[in-house]
This record gives C-alpha cells, sequence and structure tokens, in this order.
C-alpha cells in the first residue's frame, strides 16, 4: 500500500513537470462575424488553412437529411470564379493537399500548402463561403459518389450499421437520429432549391470560423483574411450578394424592387449607388438566423433489446447508455471510466473478456461525445462457438463492478499517464493543432482548451468516476443489440459448405 | 474606369471597405527553402544499426527496432510468422503478459510487436521504463502455451471474419494471384495451415528472426544524440544472436492473358474490384521514380487522376478508384482497386483496362504531367513535417544501399522526368493485357465476368485465396450413393445379388509394382486380405523388406525399417475393426461410422459425388465418379497430435476379377512423397498366411 501511494506521488510530480511548448495563437472576430484563429510557428515550410462551419447532421430537417453531408463533397465542384474540377487542382498543382469531414455538429474544409500558397488558401476558401456553385451538374454528380460511399462504407462493411442503429434507438426526437452520411432518398428527392438554401442558411460568416497555423506571419496572415474574408458582405447581405450572382435581372427586380446593375460586386460593401447601397445597408442588418436544435434529455425510457442480422459470420454485442454532452463537467469522468473498462491491453474488458475468459475476439468501449448529448457504447465480438448471451454476464459484471467499487489507486495513476500521453500526441502536427484550435472555439468557446486540455482530466478524481459511473450506466435504461449472421451469410461458414 | 479605382485607392488608402476582384488569382510568395535535416547514424558492437532523428516539438520519443531478416517461407505453415508477431507480447522470463500490460500502460505507453519489430512510443520522461520493457521482450520473451492457445483460438475467430471482409478477401486472392508457390509474399493462413503451427515452430521463429544483427534501431522525437546513445548501450548491448535469416524467393510469374479470379460474397450490395499484376523492379531502382510519377497520374491518389476522373467524376461508378504499386525489396506489384456497385462492375473493370492499356499508347498531357510533378513535390515536402519521413529516409539509403544523396536529390530528379520517360515505364511495366483481375462480389456479377478472361474460365476462389471446391447438391442419397457403387463395383442389379456374390469372395493376394519418382530402383508391394478384416502388407525392394503390416482382426502391427515393430494402438485396433467387408461402406451405419454425402463436385471436367466419412480416428473425403459410380479418389486426413497428414489415393483401370472389378492402377501422394502403383496379379484365394507380414 505504501508503495502504491509513493507511485502516486512520482507520478503526480511528474505532471507539474509537463514540458510541451504552449501553442501560442492570436484570434478575432472579422465585423461580419468569421471569427479568425491564427498560430505562427516555423518548423517546416507548410501552412494549414480551415474554415469549420457550424452545421452538421443536426441542423437537418428530417425529410433532407445527409445534406451537411453532401455539401461537404458539393463544396468541392467550384464556385464563380473556379471552374468545375479545379478546385482541387488548384490546390494540388500548388503542392498541396486538402480535404474536409463533416460529423452531426459540423463541417470542416481544410488546405494544408506550402507557405508561400498561403493567399491562394485564403482564396479558395473565402471563395467557397461566399459563392460556390450549387447547380445540377455539380450536384447530381456527387449524388452517386455520396451512394457509392455509403455503400463502401456502411452497407458493404461487417458491423458498420451499429452505429446508426443505436442513435436511431437512442434519439426518437433529436436530430441524432439519423447519421451525417444520411438517407440516399432524401437526396435523391431534394431539388435543386433545397441546396441552395441550404447554402444561403448555413455557409454565412457568422456561421464560420477560420483557423491558420503554420509557416506564417501574422500581421501579414491578418491582411490576407481581410482582403478575402473581410470582404465578404455580413448578415443577410451575402445572400444579396448571391442573388445579384445568380438571379435574371427580372427575378432580382422583382425581390428587391432595386435594378440589379446598380450593384457593384467588386465594391459591394461601399457601393456608391444610393439606391444599392439602402439595400445593402437593410440586408447587412438582417443577421443569420441559424436553426439549430435544443440540447435533449431523450434517454431510454428501459431496457430495449433488439436483433440486427448482418453480412457477418461472428456474432456481435452493442449495449449503448445516454451520455451527457461534450461539454458537460462529468464528461472528462466519463472518458476516464471508459479508460479504465478499455484503454490498452490491460484493461478491464479485454483483460477479462478478451483474454481470460475467452469469450470474446475483441471488447471495447468508447465515450461518444458530441455537442448535444452524448454515449457511451460497449461492444464485444465474440468468439468462436460463444453465446452473446454468456458475453453480456460478463460485460455487465464489469458494469457493475465499476459502478460499486473506487477503481484502485493504480488504476487512477495509470489513466492519467495514458491521458497525458494522448492528449501530448494530438498537437503533433499542424494540421492537428489547427483542428484542435478550431474545435475547441467552437464547442467549448475556448480554442486555449488545446493548451489546457488536460487539466479537465486531472481534476477527475476516483470518487468522481464512481459517481458518474452510477449516475450514467443505467442497467434499467439502456440499448442492447445483438448482431447475429444473416442465413444466407452463415451458410458459407465452414462445415456448412 | 481604371482611373477612377485609383482615385479611390487614393481616397480610401485601406481594404476596409472589401474592394477587390476575386476573379484575379493569389500568386505564390518566394518559394521556402526545403530543408532535409540529418539524422544521426551509428552502429553498435552486436550488430544494430541506429538511426536517430532528433525532433523537440513534443516532449515524446519513440524507439522502432525492426530485424535485417528476409521473410521466411512458411508453407504448411502459413501464418506463423503473424502467430509468433502476436504473441512476442506475451510475456517473458521476467514478467506474465498481466505485469507486462499493465507495467506499459502504466507510464501510457504504446508498446507492439509484429513479425519483425517492436515499437515503442512513451513520453520522454517514461523513456527508461518503457526500454526496459522494450528490451525484456525482445531479449527474453518466452511464449506461454496458454498465450499460444489463446491466440490460437482467437486467429480461428478472426479467418472467419474474413469472410465478412470483402477487402481482406480481395488481399488475400492478390497476394496468392501474384506470387509464387513458396514465396512468403503469396502466402495466406488458413484454419488448416493455423493448425500445423506448434508452439515449438513459434520459438524457433523468435530464435531465427529476432536477432540484433543486421537489425534497424529508429529513434524519434524528443531525445538528444548523447541520451540515444547511452540508451542503447544500457538497455542494448546485452542483445546477442545469430546472423540475420536470408533466404532467396522464387520469381514471379506474369499470366499469360487477363485471369479472372472471383470470390463470392453473399448479399455483396458493391464488388470489390483489383486488377493487379507482378512487377519486376526492387526500391531504389532507377525507375521508380518515373514509374510512381507513371502511377500517379493513373490513380496514384487525388482527385484529378485517370482513374478518379474516369470512374468517379464522369461515371460515378465509385466512390474512389486508386492505383498503387507495391514496390518491396523481396517482390513487387501493381494493384488497381475501388469499390463499384453490382450492376457497374463490369463496366468497371472495363474502364479500368481501358485507362491501363490507354497510357501504354501515347504520351501523357503536359498538364497531367506537370500537375503530377506538382502534386508529389508537394507531397514530398510536407512529409517533411513528420520527424518519421526523415528516419524513414535515413532507413532506406542503408536498407536499399541508395545514394548518400538520394532524397537531397528527390526534387531535382523528378523535375527532370519527361513524358518520354513516363511512356517508357507505361510500355516496359503495364499491361492491359496480362493482368488478374480479381472481383469480390454477389454471384449475380459472375456471368458478365466470362467476357474479361482469356479462356472465358473464370476461376473460383475462396476468402483465402485457394480454388474453391464447388459443389453441387446431390441428387441422390448417401445410401442410394453406396449402393449403386457396389452394384457397379460387383456388376449385380440388386443388393441381394451383390451380397450373394461377395459371400463367395473371401480372401486374395494382389502384387503390385511401385514407382517412386525419388527411388530408381524396382519396388514390389503385396498385399493380402481375408474377409471380414484380415489384411496384410509389405513392401520390398532389392530383396529387403522396407515395410510390413498386419491385422489379424483383433490385433496388429506395422514394422518399417526406420521405426522397428509398432503395435496397433487402441484405437487403430478399433478403427480397422469397423472395415468389414470387400466393401466396408455397406456396413457404415451398422459399425458406427459417419458418413454424409456432400454433394457434387467437378475435378478436371469430371462430376464426382463427394462422400465425408469419419470413423472417429480419421477423416476422408471419397470421390465417386457420377457416370461409374466407381470410386475414384480418396483423401484421408490424418491427425497426429497437432500434426495433420494428408493422403490423396486416385484409383483406375478398372479390371473384372471373378466378377468385381478391382483398380488395376492406383497414384497414391503423401505430404511430398508420391507414388504409382500398377497391379502385376490379383489372386483369388480361400484364406491368407499372415506369417511373412509379422
Amino acid at each position: 500500500m505504501k508503495k502504491i501511494i509513493l507511485i502516486g506521488f512520482l507520478s503526480f510530480s511528474a505532471f507539474s513537470s509537463f514540458s510541451q511548448k504552449k501553442i501560442e495563437y492570436v484570434e478575432y472576430d472579422l465585423p461580419n462575424g468569421i471569427h479568425v484563429i491564427l498560430h505562427e510557428e516555423h518548423a517546416t515550410p507548410i501552412v494549414a488553412v480551415s474554415v469549420l462551419y457550424h452545421v452538421g447532421s443536426k441542423n437537418e430537417k428530417s425529410d433532407r437529411t445527409g445534406f451537411a453531408h453532401f455539401f461537404e463533397h458539393l463544396l468541392f465542384e467550384g464556385t464563380t470564379n473556379i471552374g468545375r474540377g479545379e478546385y482541387s487542382e488548384l490546390v494540388e498543382k500548388n503542392g498541396g493537399g486538402l480535404n474536409a469531414n463533416t460529423s452531426q455538429d459540423r463541417t470542416y474544409y481544410y488546405e494544408i500548402l506550402p507557405s508561400n500558397q498561403l493567399e491562394l488558401g485564403i482564396w479558395l476558401e473565402s471563395e467557397r463561403m461566399l459563392h460556390a456553385k450549387v447547380e445540377k451538374t455539380g450536384i447530381e454528380t456527387q449524388r452517386s459518389v455520396v451512394k457509392e460511399e455509403k455503400r463502401q462504407r456502411v452497407d458493404n462493411q461487417p458491423y458498420a450499421t451499429f452505429i446508426p442503429e443505436i442513435f436511431k434507438r437512442m434519439f426518437q426526437v433529436h436530430p441524432y437520429n439519423w447519421m451525417p452520411i444520411g438517407s440516399m432518398e432524401h437526396l435523391d428527392a431534394a431539388q435543386e432549391q433545397d441546396y441552395v438554401n441550404f447554402y444561403r442558411t448555413f455557409y454565412v460568416p457568422a456561421n464560420s470560423t477560420i483557423s491558420i497555423a503554420g509557416d506564417i506571419n501574422v500581421a501579414n496572415t491578418k491582411k490576407m483574411v481581410e482582403k478575402y474574408f473581410g470582404s465578404i458582405p455580413k448578415g443577410e447581405a451575402i445572400n444579396l450578394f448571391r442573388d445579384v450572382e445568380n438571379l435574371t435581372d427580372e427575378a432580382f427586380l422583382a425581390k428587391y424592387k432595386v435594378a440589379k446593375s446598380k450593384f457593384d460586386l467588386k465594391n459591394f460593401n461601399a457601393n456608391k449607388d444610393p439606391e444599392a447601397k439602402k439595400v445593402i445597408d437593410l440586408y447587412t442588418a438582417k443577421p443569420s438566423v441559424i436553426p439549430r436544435p435544443a440540447k435533449t434529455t431523450e434517454a431510454p425510457k428501459g431496457v430495449q433489446k433488439d436483433v440486427v442480422y448482418d453480412n457477418i459470420q461472428l456474432p456481435a454485442l452493442f449495449i449503448a447508455y445516454r451520455f451527457p454532452e461534450q461539454t458537460n463537467p462529468d464528461f472528462p469522468a466519463l472518458e476516464m471510466m471508459n479508460e479504465v473498462l478499455s484503454g490498452g491491453s490491460s484493461s478491464r474488458m479485454n483483460k477479462a473478456i478478451v483474454e481470460k475468459k475467452q469469450l470474446a475476439n475483441y471488447a471495447f468501449s468508447f465515450a461518444y461525445g458530441l455537442e448535444d448529448a452524448g454515449m457511451g457504447i460497449f461492444a464485444a465480438i465474440a468468439s468462436k462457438d460463444i453465446s452473446l448471451d454468456t458475453i453480456q454476464v460478463e460485460v455487465d459484471n464489469q458494469i457493475e463492478l465499476i459502478k460499486k467499487e473506487l477503481i484502485s489507486q493504480e488504476e487512477f495513476e495509470k489513466i492519467r499517464n495514458q491521458f497525458e500521453n494522448q492528449i501530448v500526441g494530438s498537437n503533433s502536427s499542424i494540421a492537428g493543432i489547427c483542428e484542435n484550435l478550431a474545435d475547441n472555439y467552437v464547442y467549448f468557446g475556448n480554442a486555449n482548451r488545446t493548451n489546457n486540455q488536460l487539466d479537465a482530466y486531472l481534476k477527475v478524481t476516483r470518487e468522481d468516476i464512481l459517481r458518474v459511473a452510477k449516475k450514467y450506466l443505467t442497467q434499467d435504461a439502456r440499448i442492447i443489440l445483438e448482431y447475429l449472421p444473416k442465413p444466407e451469410a452463415a451458410t458459407d461458414a465452414p462445415g456448412k459448405n | 474606369m481604371k482611373k477612377y479605382i485609383l482615385s479611390l485607392g487614393i481616397l480610401i488608402p485601406s481594404i476596409m471597405f472589401g474592394q477587390i476582384d476575386r476573379s484575379v488569382r493569389p500568386t505564390a510568395a518566394k518559394a521556402p527553402a526545403i530543408n532535409i535535416k540529418d539524422s544521426e547514424v551509428f552502429t553498435t558492437s552486436n550488430g544494430i544499426t541506429v538511426i536517430l532523428s532528433e525532433n523537440h516539438k513534443l516532449p515524446k520519443v519513440s524507439f522502432n527496432m525492426s530485424m535485417g531478416a528476409s521473410p521466411l517461407t512458411e508453407d504448411s505453415k502459413a501464418g506463423l510468422s503473424s502467430i509468433a508477431g502476436e504473441l512476442i507480447l506475451s510475456g517473458t522470463t521476467n514478467r506474465s503478459k498481466d505485469q507486462l500490460d499493465k507495467e506499459k500502460d502504466y507510464i501510457g505507453a504504446d508498446l507492439s510487436a509484429d513479425k519483425e519489430s517492436v515499437y515503442l512510443s512513451c513520453l520522454t520522461k517514461h523513456m527508461d521504463k518503457g526500454l526496459e520493457l522494450m528490451s525484456d521482450v525482445l531479449m527474453n520473451a518466452n511464449f506461454p502455451q496458454s498465450e499460444f492457445e489463446r491466440i490460437k483460438n482467437q486467429t480461428v475467430s478472426s479467418l472467419l471474419s474474413t469472410k465478412s471482409s470483402p477487402e481482406s478477401m480481395a488481399n488475400n486472392a492478390e497476394s496468392k494471384s501474384n506470387f509464387p508457390k513458396g514465396h512468403p509474399y503469396g502466402e495466406i493462413m488458413t484454419e488448416a495451415t493455423l493448425n500445423n503451427i506448434t508452439l515449438d515452430d513459434v520459438k524457433n521463429f523468435y530464435k531465427l528472426i529476432f536477432t540484433p544483427k543486421g537489425s534497424y534501431l529508429v529513434i524519434i522525437g524528443d531525445i538528444t544524440k548523447a541520451q540515444a546513445t547511452a540508451a542503447v548501450e544500457k538497455y542494448f548491448s546485452k542483445w546477442n544472436g545469430n546472423m540475420a535469416y536470408k533466404q532467396q524467393m522464387p520469381l514471379s510469374i506474369t499470366h499469360k492473358g487477363n485471369r479472372v479470379i472471383f470470390v463470392k460474397k453473399p448479399s455483396a450490395v458493391q464488388s470489390v474490384i483489383n486488377v493487379t499484376f507482378p512487377l519486376n523492379i526492387k526500391p531504389g531502382d532507377k525507375d521508380q521514380l518515373p514509374l510512381t510519377v507513371l502511377n500517379d497520374i493513373l490513380g496514384g491518389g487525388g482527385f484529378g487522376t485517370r482513374l478518379m476522373q474516369n470512374l468517379r467524376e464522369n461515371k460515378a461508378y465509385t466512390y474512389g478508384c486508386y492505383s498503387s504499386l507495391n514496390i518491396n525489396e523481396f517482390g513487387s506489384s501493381f494493384s488497381a482497386s475501388g469499390n463499384f456497385r453490382n450492376a457497374v462492375t463490369d463496366s468497371a473493370i472495363t474502364q479500368i483496362l481501358f485507362e491501363l492499356d490507354n497510357i501504354t499508347n501515347g504520351y501523357v498531357k503536359d498538364e497531367e504531367l506537370n500537375l503530377t510533378k506538382m502534386v508529389m513535390a508537394g507531397g514530398f515536402a510536407r512529409s517533411l513535417e513528420r520527424p518519421q519521413t526523415i528516419a524513414r529516409f535515413a532507413l532506406n539509403i542503408i536498407r536499399y544501399n541508395l545514394s548518400k544523396d538520394y532524397y537531397q536529390t528527390y526534387l531535382k530528379r523528378l523535375e527532370a522526368i519527361s513524358k518520354e520517360d513516363v511512356l517508357m515505364m507505361a510500355q516496359k511495366y503495364y499491361s492491359a493485357k496480362n493482368c488478374n483481375i480479381i472481383v469480390v462480389g454477389n454471384e449475380e456479377v459472375l456471368e458478365k465476368l466470362k467476357q474479361f478472361d482469356a479462356d472465358g474460365i473464370v476461376e473460383i476462389w475462396d476468402a483465402f485465396g485457394d480454388q474453391m471446391k464447388e459443389m453441387k447438391k446431390a441428387d441422390i442419397t448417401k445410401d442410394q450413393l453406396i449402393e449403386k457403387y457396389v452394384l457397379a463395383a460387383t456388376q449385380t442389379t440388386s443388393l441381394k445379388a451383390a451380397s450373394k456374390k461377395l459371400k463367395k469372395f473371401k480372401a486374395f493376394e494382389e502384387v503390385s509394382e511401385l514407382t517412386i519418382p525419388q527411388a530408381p530402383f524396382p519396388i514390389s508391394s503385396t498385399r493380402v486380405w481375408q474377409t471380414p478384416n484380415i489384411e496384410g502388407s509389405k513392401i520390398e525392394a532389392q530383396g529387403m523388406v522396407l515395410q510390413k503390416a498386419y491385422f489379424d482382426g483383433k490385433t496388429g502391427a506395422s514394422t518399417s525399417m526406420q521405426e522397428g515393430k509398432k503395435e496397433l494402438t487402441a484405437e487403430e485396433i478399433a478403427s480397422k475393426g469397423k472395415l468389414i467387408g470387400l466393401f466396408p461402406e455397406m456396413n457404415y451405419t451398422k459399425v458406427g461410422i459417419n458418413y454424409e454425402l456432400l454433394g457434387v463436385e467437378n475435378v478436371d471436367g469430371l462430376d464426382s459425388y463427394v462422400m465425408k466419412v469419419n470413423d472417429g480416428k480419421s477423416e476422408s473425403f471419397d470421390y465417386y465418379d457420377a457416370k461409374s459410380f466407381m470410386k475414384i479418389k480418396s483423401l484421408k486426413i490424418e491427425k497426429d497430435a497437432d500434426k495433420t497428414l494428408e493422403i490423396s489415393s486416385q484409383y483406375g483401370d478398372f479390371k473384372d476379377v471373378n466378377g468385381i472389378l478391382f483398380p488395376f492402377k492406383m497414384a497414391i501422394i503423401q505430404g511430398e512423397m508420391s507414388f504409382n502403383i500398377k497391379v502385376t496379379s490379383l489372386i483369388i484365394k480361400d484364406k491368407v498366411d499372415l506369417k511373412t507380414f509379422k
């Protein structure tokens, strides 16, 4: 006992010698509402330019799901000044790389470029924000591509449906009910105007955060940001700008009662025509309204147990509990609890279920944190000839145990060390730092969490872990899914050939 | 207009009001210099080459020790190296697996191992503890039996899940189709090869492969050269071992004509298509860079490649279609692959082959070439952010004997590549006519694949890259099959007539000539049998009895020159006792032998019924010709402890002896031995004498 305390003491003192270099950054708002974060670091002559739009699948209508992710594809199709297919080519031929990703809560676009191409990156992203092409040809192509993506990533992958199957049971009202990939039927049913409206609603300055990191000079970068993003019209004026570009003269006149010719797009914010200026001022004053669902208190009402048949050979068990949203003060404790159960080969789930009793080939759990709600998911893929009931008994034993007893001091020190290692590692690349700064600002309202994220975990006590285990691992309110082989897949199993 | 803007510019000097001509694309600033930091390289007295890439950005350090051995042919034990790799972290002579797991998790370290390396990554402050564990594993892994059993069992389950992963199935087929038998890259673990692996095999593998001689230790991160040198001395200088293992590899053979290989994946919604062939090139070859340029234009990455533009952007057949080069020291290959919905599977193959052929027919466009070169140069520059890249460069220079400035001159060499060079690479290495076209998917696409195969016959493989034993459902029952066989062999029309005939048949003596490829001298075999189950056999050469055996109904023995006399075990006696009569099949039910008619299999163009028989000791698969109903082949699988032995016997040239058909020609394959038997006489007797067989 004495020895363990000593280890604990040593380990604690090690924390204070934590020597990661602080990530320095500046942040500010442009008058049009864009939040800007700049991090200067010259180790490698590259730069990451990113824009985070605070729109994900949870902002979609229930009969138009998959839009946020669809836009992640569509917005590479070109802009008023960038031809179809040219967007990625411009990046690649200038030695850069680019990509994007979509979650339930946000869509994130980025370029990584040689640092002398910083302005190109800023221009590209500002073009995407101001006036991307949302048109038939691009919509048609990307519709098919997204369908193939779904077939490849979800339909054709064993067990890949467990997340959507759990979410749709867990959230019956909140739009976490569906996944970012969404419904292919909805994408088919949508008209061009639906897509245009989505762009006008969510792709606006007030909904975006720019994060730029790497081999930059902050003062010069601010000028470039001002030039390309500062010139993007504020509030609803951005959509006025888009209408000047896209509507016919007649349609424009009918909508705004002012002739389109009075607007100068190259000098939009200092338009000299008084009539045009009046309209611009009016729309600039109209704030963008971003529809966001309310945070939800939805949780399973009891134990819901279902069977899902999949193209698999080995049955699998999934158990899901409702956790709070990722910003909830309980969330770090839940993540640490999860680390005890599932972090590393000495974790409880791996030792007990995979190694000692050999009931499962894989047994793990994870804490799924989102902006409006969270979830804890326990998973096990059965060993050959082991029944899921047997596995569930053992998973439940582990859950009961962590709800009943404080974790040992040694486990506690271990997970603290594991978190330190992970968090230090998460800022290893310019691209990673760029994304962390943006995410932390948007979700936690604090870009500096990129530097002090570890503190939230170091505050957690063993008692906190016991408390959250008791509070959130509700045996009488959870979702249990049993994945079983589809009959036709089973006939392919050995011995039945 | 121009004047007006200018004057506005004077009046409002800032860009506060957002005056901007967005159609003007920004130009690049002065290109930054690209520096490749040097790595430190030094060797230790016990043969380790150490490569150090310092990087103090994060307080972390990693150590990767990889072995200098070549891959090893595993043959009937395919999978041995991967099982051994999984077991390396199963404990040492100093620590049980539980202790090891606990200690490495306690410091939050990643400690992993595979068949040829051990890797550690941790915070610099935990480095000493981490290295203590790493060196313990490298020197003292002890492979406990219980962990061996556990990993084997777990692997049985994983092999099963291979069948639900179309990508794994395609990868297996790719490996097997590109690399010849005996090449480690073409060996795929199956349940059968897994069963052949013993704990001793694993221990021997570790001893053979894990040795400091010829190994490479790559150290990356927050550590100085002095600290690294001291750490290597402290933790690895006591490690000893033999010379690094090296073996010759058989050469890859390019298939002549396109060959379609289909792997069934029931209810798949997409087909995985993989068009692949071997390449004759090694890492560091002067062709490697221009070949990579060629491949990047075809489908190496990005959205602008020919495959991506054609199959994704224009036709929307797929989410992604890529081509890749796997250039390795011991064998290289090309592959173009993607996932395609069922309905366009054949169209997608057509387009992939079109692009593969098209690129050999003319120069690539200047834009394509320049774009690709820019992409590669950019990727190269961006990769320098990672200290892992710098270390990999240093390692490659040593491993593949590259010139010292290979990476320093990379961008210059890349820039110099012309479209003539690219075409030369295409014509030298690519062809749309000698490909292995692998499709993993739903059976509904199968019919449309024949058009792509040079001889129109699609090979059906299983999930592990072996020929699929396609089985049709049998049209008769197992007992009807036995009846038809007995009637055919006895040339009668009813079982009653057959039994009557067999009752008169009391004993025989059969003398044969044996030919064995390895033995130049003549060998003769004598076999006797007497109802119901008395038998004797012997093999003689040059006047010596090499081997003899007998069973008198109750007991027996076998004697061979190598092993001397061995009495039959109780199990063997029980098994022999069950074979009653000239056609033991007739008594299977009575004596409790399990038998099951699996179906009809096509072997070399002939349909055969396949009967699985299990007598409690061994399993055998008997093949009966679907037309004549004669037994033409028997595949017996004997298990001895954890070994299995396969004996395949083929029967032919049936001749009438006293109204019963006997095979007068046999071919027997047992492990690596094979021999042909030609019966020279078969004499009917009343009874036999076992004396000369005892």
